[in-house]
This record gives C-alpha cells, sequence and structure tokens, in this order.
C-alpha cells in the first residue's frame, strides 16, 4: 500500500509489543514529546521538559511495523506521552493509525477535554486511561502548574458517561500523597468502573528531590487498592476520606522542604 | 628380610589396624589385575623395602595402594595401574565438601545427605570416567568436548515420564519393601502412593520424574468430592511434592506434572481406572468436568504460592495446549488462569502440541512425541513409562574454534563429536544392561520388577538424547555475527542444527537405537565449558565468551537459544528461536524473562495463542523475579538489596536457572553471569519508563 505520511506530531518513542500499556491486550505504544503539566514525579522528564532533544522515530517506521504486525499479532496501539491532547495535528496521527486498522487508546491528563471529546465524537479511539493526580481541589499542588481544575472535571464526567472503555489511574506518591488524599480522590471517581492504583516508583523523576522518596510497602499498597475499591463501588468508609488521619505522610512543612532542595 | 621383621601397622579401610602383611599386596594385584605372580611378588617386596627404608610406623591402606601403584608405572605396566587405581578424595576437599554448599546443580540444598550425595557423586563420577567409558570418551569428557550428564548417577536412567496408571492397577508393591499396599481406594491415599512411588523413582532415576496427565488420572477418584476437598487434595499434591526435600541428598524430587484442559484424544475412549484399581465402566472422555475441576484447583494453589508467598518450585506444571483445547469449553477462562499464575508466579509452562502430535514432558525441556506404538499402549496407559537412559551435549563453540572459518572443516567436526556421543550412549547401555540383568537381586530391581507382562523399565522404548551447548557462539565465531544480527548468521545457526538433525536419523537406524536431539538445559556445562575453552582456546575465546571475565562468571548460550541479554521483541524471540524445534524432537522452550514486571494475564493469555497459532514454537516459559525475606518472610517482585516490606538486607533472590525456580544464593558463577545479562523485557512488560509499574 503506498503511504504518504499526514500532518503529525513528532513521535518520539515507540515501542512495538507491550503487555502492560493496555490492560487486557497486547499492544503497541507511541509517545508524543511535551506536556502542559510538571508533576514533580513524573518519569518522562526528558519527554516532558526537553522533546526536541530526542530523536525522532520516523512515521514511515512505524507504519511499516504496524503492517508487519498487525495480521497476527497486534491490532492495538496506544498513543501516550507527554501529554497527546497539546498537538493540534493529533487528529492526524490518530486518523492515520485507525486507517492501518488498529484499535487506539489514549492516555491523557484530562486537561483538554475538547480534544477528548472530539477524538470520541469522530470515532476515532476505541479507550480512554485518565491519569487523576490527586483530590479535584488542590490540583495545582499535584502538577507543579496552576491548572483549572474545572477542565480536568469535565473530563471526567465526559469520559464516565461517553459510552467507550476508560480507566482511570492515580500514582500514589508518599509525601506529597496522604493515604487519605487516594480515598478522596476514589470518592470523587465513585461510580467509575476503575481506578488503578500505582506505586510511585522513585528512579528518575522531573523533580530530582523526588526520586529519593520511598514508595509506600507493598502490604500498604495492596490495603490501599482494596479500600480503593470498596469506595469506587459506594459501600461507606468514609472515615478514611476525612483529613483525620495524619503521621502516615509527612506534614506540608516537610513537602516544601522536599520542593526546595 | 622377612616381612615379619618389619615392626609396622597398617590402617586399614576396615576401620582396624594390622600387623604388616606382604602378601596382601600380592593378593590385591593378583585379583584386581592381569598381572603374573611373580612380578607381583617382585613389586610387593619393592614397596616393603622402600616403606622400611622411611622409618614409618603406621601407614595407611591408601599410601601402600598408591606406593604399588608407583611401581607400576616405573615397570610400564600401565593397563594393570589403571585396574589397581583407588578411587577417593584428599582429605582437604572432603573438608569443605562438608563445610560448604556444592553449587554444581542448584536444587541440591546443603546438609549432611546433600554431602553424602556429592562424595558418593564424586566416587562414581570416577568410576563411570574409568570403567564404564572407553578412554576416548572419557577423554573428550575431561578437557570438555563433550559433556557426559550425571556421571554421577551412573548407575541409573537420566529421566522418565511415568503414569499414574500403574499405581492405581498396580497398587504399591514394590521389590523389597517392607509392605504392600493394594490399589487405593481413595484419592489422599493415591495421592500417598503417588509421592512413594515418587521418591522410589527418584532414587533409581538421575533427573526428573514426570507424570502424564495427572489431572485426569486423578479424576475419577474426585467424582463426588466437594470443590473445597478438592482443592485441600491439590494443596496437598503440591506441597507434598515442594517440601520433600528431605530423599535423595535432601533434594526436592524434581516432578513435572502434565495438565491438559480437554481430555486428549488418545485417552477420551480408554476406559477409566478408579478406586480399588478397578475400571470404573465409564471412559476417561466422560470425566472431562472432574479432570478439570482438579485442573483449576491446582493453578489456584500455584497462584497463592507458599506460607511465604513464594513461588513453588516443584511440581512444574505443564499445561499442554492442543486444537482440541481451542474447542473446550472454558478454555478461556483457564488460559486466563494459567496466564494470571505466570505473570504473578511463573510456574506455569505452555507445551504447544500442534496438529494431531500428542506429546509427553518428562524434563526441563524433554517431551516425547508419541509414535503409533506409543498410542496403543494409551489404551493401557499404565504401560506408558518412558525414560531416556543418559544425555551427552556437546561444546559447539569449541568446534567453531578448532574450524578455522572452514565450513567442511566445522561440519565435518560436528558429525566427529555427534559420533563420538552415540558412543558414549552405547557404552551406557551396555553397562545399564549389566545392571538390569541382575534383576530383582541386582541395584535396579524396582525398574525390572514386572507386574504386566514387561519390566517396569521398557528398556528398547528408551532414549539417548544428545544435545548442543552455545550454538549462537559457534556462529558468532565462525561467521562473525551472533545469530540475532543477521538473517546470514541466524541461518547458519538452523544448517548446523538441521545437520544435526539428520546425523541423528542417520545414527538412529545404523545403530537401531532411539537416539533424540534436545536442547540441554545445560545449568553447569555452559559454565563448563566456558571455563575450559578460556582455557585452552585464549586469547580467541575471551573475546567470544558471555559473562564477566574478570569475576570468572563466564557462560555459553544455552543450547540454540539467542543471547540472552539482546534487546529484543517477545513476538521475535519466540518467533526466532521457535525456527529451531521442529529440527528438536525431545523438545525445546523459549524463555520470556519478566524481572520484577507483572504483566496482566489476558495480555499474556493473548500472546501465547499467537504464539500457537503463528510460530513453530514448542515450549514458553515466562519467568518473574523475586526477593524474599528471612527476616519477615515476605516475598517482593524483583531482585532487590533489600526487603520492599521491612527494608531488611537478610534476603534471597528467587528466580527460574533453567527448567525450575530456585534461590539465586545457590547459583554457579556461569549461571550468575547469565542472571546479569538477562534481558528483562522491561521495555515490553513494565510500565517502569513512565510513572509506575502495577
Amino acid at each position: 500500500m503506498p503511504f504518504t505520511a499526514p500532518d503529525c506530531p513528532a513521535v518520539k518513542g515507540f515501542i512495538e509489543t507491550s503487555f502492560v500499556d493496555w490492560k487486557g491486550h497486547l499492544a503497541s505504544v507511541l509517545f508524543l514529546g511535551g506536556c502542559n503539566f510538571r508533576c514533580p514525579f513524573c518519569h518522562n522528564r526528558d519527554l516532558v521538559l526537553n522533546p526536541g532533544g530526542l530523536e525522532d522515530v520516523p512515521i514511515e517506521y512505524v507504519v511499516a511495523t504496524i503492517r508487519k504486525y498487525r495480521a497476527q499479532w497486534i491490532d492495538n496501539i496506544v498513543v501516550t506521552g507527554g501529554e497527546p491532547t497539546i498537538h493540534m495535528n493529533l487528529f492526524g496521527l490518530i486518523g492515520l493509525l485507525k486507517s492501518e486498522g488498529m484499535s487506539i487508546k489514549l492516555d491523557t491528563n484530562g486537561s483538554n477535554p475538547s480534544v477528548v471529546k472530539g477524538l470520541v465524537n469522530d470515532g476515532l479511539i476505541d479507550c480512554i486511561a485518565m491519569d487523576v493526580k490527586g483530590p479535584l481541589d488542590r490540583y495545582s499542588r499535584w502538577c507543579g502548574i496552576n491548572v483549572n481544575d474545572r477542565k480536568v472535571r469535565e473530563s471526567i464526567e465526559f469520559i464516565m458517561e461517553c459510552g467507550i472503555d476508560y480507566h482511570f489511574r492515580m500514582t500514589v506518591v508518599p509525601f506529597l500523597h496522604r493515604e487519605e488524599d487516594v480515598y478522596t480522590v476514589a470518592a470523587e471517581l465513585q461510580g467509575a468502573k476503575d481506578l488503578i492504583i500505582q506505586t510511585f516508583r522513585p528512579d528518575v523523576t522531573l523533580n530530582a528531590a523526588f526520586s529519593r522518596i520511598k514508595p509506600f510497602p507493598a502490604d500498604k499498597m495492596t490495603q490501599i487498592k482494596a479500600n480503593v475499591s470498596e469506595i469506587l463501588a459506594g459501600s461507606g468508609k468514609e472515615e478514611l476520606i476525612s483529613p483525620r488521619r495524619l503521621g502516615i505522610a509527612g506534614s506540608e512543612t516537610e513537602q516544601d522542604n522536599l520542593y526546595q532542595q | 628380610m622377612e616381612t615379619t621383621d618389619l615392626n609396622l601397622f597398617v590402617r586399614t579401610s576396615e576401620e582396624s589396624i594390622s600387623g604388616w602383611n606382604r602378601s596382601k599386596i600380592v593378593d590385591a594385584l593378583i585379583r584386581e589385575t592381569l598381572i603374573d605372580r611373580d612380578s607381583a611378588e617382585e613389586i610387593s617386596k619393592e614397596v616393603e623395602q622402600m616403606i622400611r627404608k622411611s622409618g614409618i610406623e603406621v601407614i595407611t591402606a591408601p599410601l601402600i595402594r598408591e606406593l604399588v601403584n608407583a611401581r607400576l608405572i616405573e615397570k610400564g605396566l600401565e593397563t594393570s595401574r589403571k585396574m589397581h587405581t583407588r578411587l577417593g578424595m584428599p582429605l582437604y576437599d572432603v573438608d569443605s565438601l562438608i563445610l560448604h554448599p556444592n553449587k554444581e546443580n542448584a536444587n541440591v540444598p546443603h546438609g549432611p545427605e546433600a554431602t553424602n550425595l556429592t562424595l558418593a557423586e564424586g566416587i562414581k563420577k570416577e568410576y563411570a570416567l574409568l570403567s564404564v567409558f572407553s578412554q576416548e570418551v572419557a577423554d573428550a569428557h575431561m578437557n570438555g568436548d563433550i559433556h557426559l550428564h550425571d556421571l554421577g548417577f551412573i548407575d541409573r536412567p537420566y529421566c522418565s515420564g511415568q503414569s499414574l496408571e500403574y499405581i492405581k492397577k498396580f497398587g504399591l508393591d514394590l521389590p523389597h519393601s517392607l509392605s504392600m499396599a493394594k490399589p487405593a481406594k481413595h484419592a489422599e491415599v493415591l495421592l500417598a502412593h503417588l509421592v512413594k512411588f515418587a521418591a522410589a523413582l527418584q532414587s533409581h532415576f538421575a533427573g526428573a520424574i514426570g507424570w502424564d496427565a495427572i489431572n485426569i488420572f486423578f479424576a475419577p477418584y474426585i467424582e463426588g468430592m466437594s470443590d473445597g476437598d478438592v482443592k485441600q487434595l491439590a494443596q496437598m499434591l503440591i506441597f507434598e511434592f515442594s517440601q520433600q526435600a528431605v530423599a535423595r541428598g535432601g533434594q526436592a524430587i524434581f516432578t513435572d506434572i502434565n495438565i491438559y484442559w480437554e481430555i486428549p484424544k488418545h485417552f477420551v475412549t480408554v476406559p477409566a481406572i478408579g478406586p480399588g484399581g478397578k475400571f470404573t465402566g465409564k471412559t476417561y472422555g466422560e470425566y472431562e468436568k472432574e479432570a478439570q475441576r482438579f485442573a483449576w484447583k491446582l493453578f489456584e494453589v500455584f497462584k497463592e504460592g507458599d506460607g511465604a508467598g513464594r513461588p513453588f518450585f516443584f511440581p512444574k506444571p505443564i499445561v499442554h495446549i492442543t486444537e482440541k483445547f481451542f474447542h473446550t469449553d472454558g478454555h478461556m477462562d483457564f488460559l486466563n488462569l494459567i496466564s494470571d499464575v505466570a505473570s504473578d508466579k511463573g510456574n506455569t509452562y505452555y507445551v504447544f502440541d500442534r496438529g494431531e502430535t500428542a506429546k509427553i514432558s518428562e524434563c526441563c525441556r524433554l517431551s516425547f512425541k508419541l509414535e503409533e506404538s506409543d498410542l496403543l499402549d494409551a489404551r493401557e496407559p499404565w504401560r506408558m513409562r518412558y525414560c531416556a537412559l543418559q544425555n551427552v551435549s556437546l561444546n559447539l563453540p569449541r568446534l567453531a574454534y578448532m574450524a578455522k572459518n572452514d565450513d567442511t572443516k566445522l561440519f565435518n567436526l560436528i558429525t566427529e563429536r555427534f559420533v563420538l556421543a552415540v558412543r558414549a550412549h552405547k557404552e551406557k547401555r551396555v553397562f545399564m544392561e549389566k545392571l538390569l540383568s541382575l534383576g530383582e537381586n541386582g541395584p535396579l530391581a524396582l525398574l525390572t520388577m514386572n507386574r504386566d507382562g514387561m519390566p517396569y523399565l521398557r528398556f528398547n522404548h528408551a532414549s539417548h538424547l544428545i544435545g548442543m551447548v552455545g550454538l549462537n557462539e559457534m556462529v558468532q565465531i565462525h561467521t562473525g555475527e551472533e545469530m540475532h544480527d543477521s538473517k546470514r548468521a541466524l541461518k547458519f545457526g538452523i544448517k548446523a542444527i538441521a545437520h544435526m538433525n539428520l546425523l541423528t536419523e542417520k545414527m538412529r537406524r545404523q545403530e537401531n537405537m532411539k537416539i533424540v536431539l534436545e536442547q540441554t538445559p545445560a545449568e553447569s556445562t555452559s559454565y563448563r565449558f566456558a571455563r575450559l575453552d578460556l582455557r585452552y582456546f585464549s586469547p580467541h575465546a575471551g573475546r567470544i565468551m558471555k559473562g564477566d571475565i574478570a569475576s570468572g562468571e563466564v557462560y555459553y548460550t544455552n543450547s540454540t537459544h539467542l543471547n540472552v541479554k539482546h534487546a529484543m521483541n517477545p513476538i521475535e524471540r519466540v518467533t526466532t528461536e521457535g525456527l529451531f524445534h521442529p529440527l528438536i524432537e525431545a523438545g525445546s522452550i523459549s524463555h520470556v524473562w519478566l524481572g520484577e514486571a507483572q504483566p496482566s494475564k489476558e495480555a499474556i493469555a493473548d500472546f501465547v495463542i499467537k504464539t500457537f497459532k503463528h510460530t513453530t514454537n514448542d515450549q514458553i516459559a515466562f519467568s518473574p523475579e523475586f526477593t524474599t525475606c528471612n527476616k519477615c518472610h515476605r516475598t517482593g517482585r524483583g531482585l532487590t538489596d533489600a526487603c520492599s516490606y521491612c527494608g531488611s538486607t537478610d534476603v534471597d533472590g528467587i528466580t527460574r536457572i533453567t527448567g525450575y525456580f530456585t534461590k539465586v544464593s545457590s547459583w554457579n558463577k556461569g549461571k550468575l553471569g547469565e542472571l546479569k545479562d538477562r534481558y528483562r523485557n522491561v521495555e515490553f512488560f513494565s510500565e517502569k519508563r513512565k510513572a509506575a509499574n502495577d
């Protein structure tokens, strides 16, 4: 099939076969550069701060690889970032992938509901995974910049009602998040299909100080996950949400110190 | 001078001290060697004189023997010297053996039983090389041209595949045992029989004991049991085999259990044996639901892991994926369950039986395709007992050093070594025939017991395995590229294995022996070959060797595998490695190393289905890594320096060494080198590159 590349955002990373990016499916993954958030715990520092310094993966290579595996192995692809929705020509890219016969999942931070809506209404995507960074009333705290949380709320509402498959995800970062913050998020998403709780991994982080944070121990995470699914299903546990319980995460002062380091 | 003049005491091997008696030397020489009496007398006198001159007062029998050997050498009586050799170990070695763990086989723990095993193996190994094999074969083993596996178990066959039907039908009636048990009436009793019989078999085989279709053969006993009781039975079975580390040498019984979701075609119409060893009047085809119930519960137990949440090391569950599997109700649920276990604990082995072939797996990666006659046996499944007498591996990289880029020479060398391996098999076979011919009074009485008109070990069905180590390095030396580097290099590798496949066919006809090619697990062999080649083929070998030469952690890539370090899409790995599998009859495997990642079960199931449909790969396994804490007894994912729960640094790593899981602390240096290199597919399986990993 002849192939002319349409106007596309630059692809900054490409994984042919992933077992984890799309729950329940083998999938390929496309990384786009740049992000409108500055979450201090972000792992893709270069992708966010310096996408220009990363080499482009030619879209021709992506398409050729997709075609190679499409018939027998992989017909799903995840578009992630950075934040894909900041690219004006994202529609061109996703349209191209769609025309290659792929099912598409979009990873987003929910800051551009209009883009998400457009993609869904045009029938271009099959699944949305949205990262919820923390309780919605203090959103700027989690994202490192001033964020209009109304946009984020709009995205959440739309995703839950738009009729296509979706996942919410939250990465739990000790010191930044308190345990009850996780439960607050779960309560805010009550009725959602799921909220995937992810353990923070202190390797390379956008704010270098965060790489010294130790993740919560594994059994604590198991407990948190269990509580989250109960809250999500609407079965009480309100006592977990109120900010009475301290001592698990550090004080605000401790956290501020961390930022200054 | 008269012997009585000598005021000398001898510490004998019978734990006593005797007075000097020169005639004992003469007697021994005449009894053990082909020497004449006059020469024997002369030698004994010379030795006596030497001892006398030394002024020593107490001497040990072994020292006298070596002094006699020295005389035999001086007189050029080399053959007699060999026959008169003493087998044993230096004090220093025994001391360190008793104190320090043996790392040749990670399945051997450290303890008095293990030491006994190692000491006995040491002597039997020497015995084998001196007495069972010809000098040419023994030398080839010693210098690392070939490797004769499990020489310490020279007086046993190598590995075996068993049928539960035998004990269901005949009960537990073993030669020389203290009591005889009639066929079991209850599932728990059958399990007890199974475990005891497995232990008896372990002491008669060197390697793995595999059990065919275990969930199907248990099915008639499970009928009517509640789900809770079936789970209990599954739990008992798995714990029995994983905790039986009290048998031979403190080793767990290396056990494989073969599991089918469907009833394979060759068992559908076979009359089922039930409680009391009686036919139930139904066929196995009618027990599908019961068999599935047991299979399901077994995997539920594997998923939970042991009391500390660790994966069970044994038994290894081997699930057969067949065409019929995909036409059997509930297969997707079952595939998701076993894939959940694969991702979480790593236990699951997926064996792909494509087309009409039926296979039985019985060792790390050894599986037999059932032939016409075997399918007749399947009508009476208690007859389905298989074994391989021995396993011999070829050191392929060495041949490439020697061939110096000359194709003809290389293929000639492969042929030469192959023929030598066949010769080693013939020599072992003669020896085994001798042992078995002693019947119920011989050392292998268990294997000669005759309950169904033929001896338990069906000698004419026995296989002889020939394996290979380091195909990748052989290709690298010869062509300058590793097999993942180019199509040309890969093709050359395939050509070499195709040549070995052809040799197998030829030699099988010529020798009328069942010679079979297999992928050697080579837990210690790849390290041994690597070390010996560094000694004999440096500096060339140093440039090829995998691992780290400075720390001595060197190895060759196992069998026909591709470089474990090379970053490779798992699709490409199972497809490319799978190209070799149809050429290797006794079965092969591709490993997908997961590291700390825990991929979703549905994605693994999807991958498995596609591997079955679109590749020629025979078998795959996914291997996660774990760190288990000796302080808080919890187990976390990934190999870490400290416990992820309590922070203690008193931890053990756990992952798959070759064909089984074990603690990393017990690994030999070569395997440690490989572990560091293993490409863990992090990109593909974990979100580590992103904000999280779950």
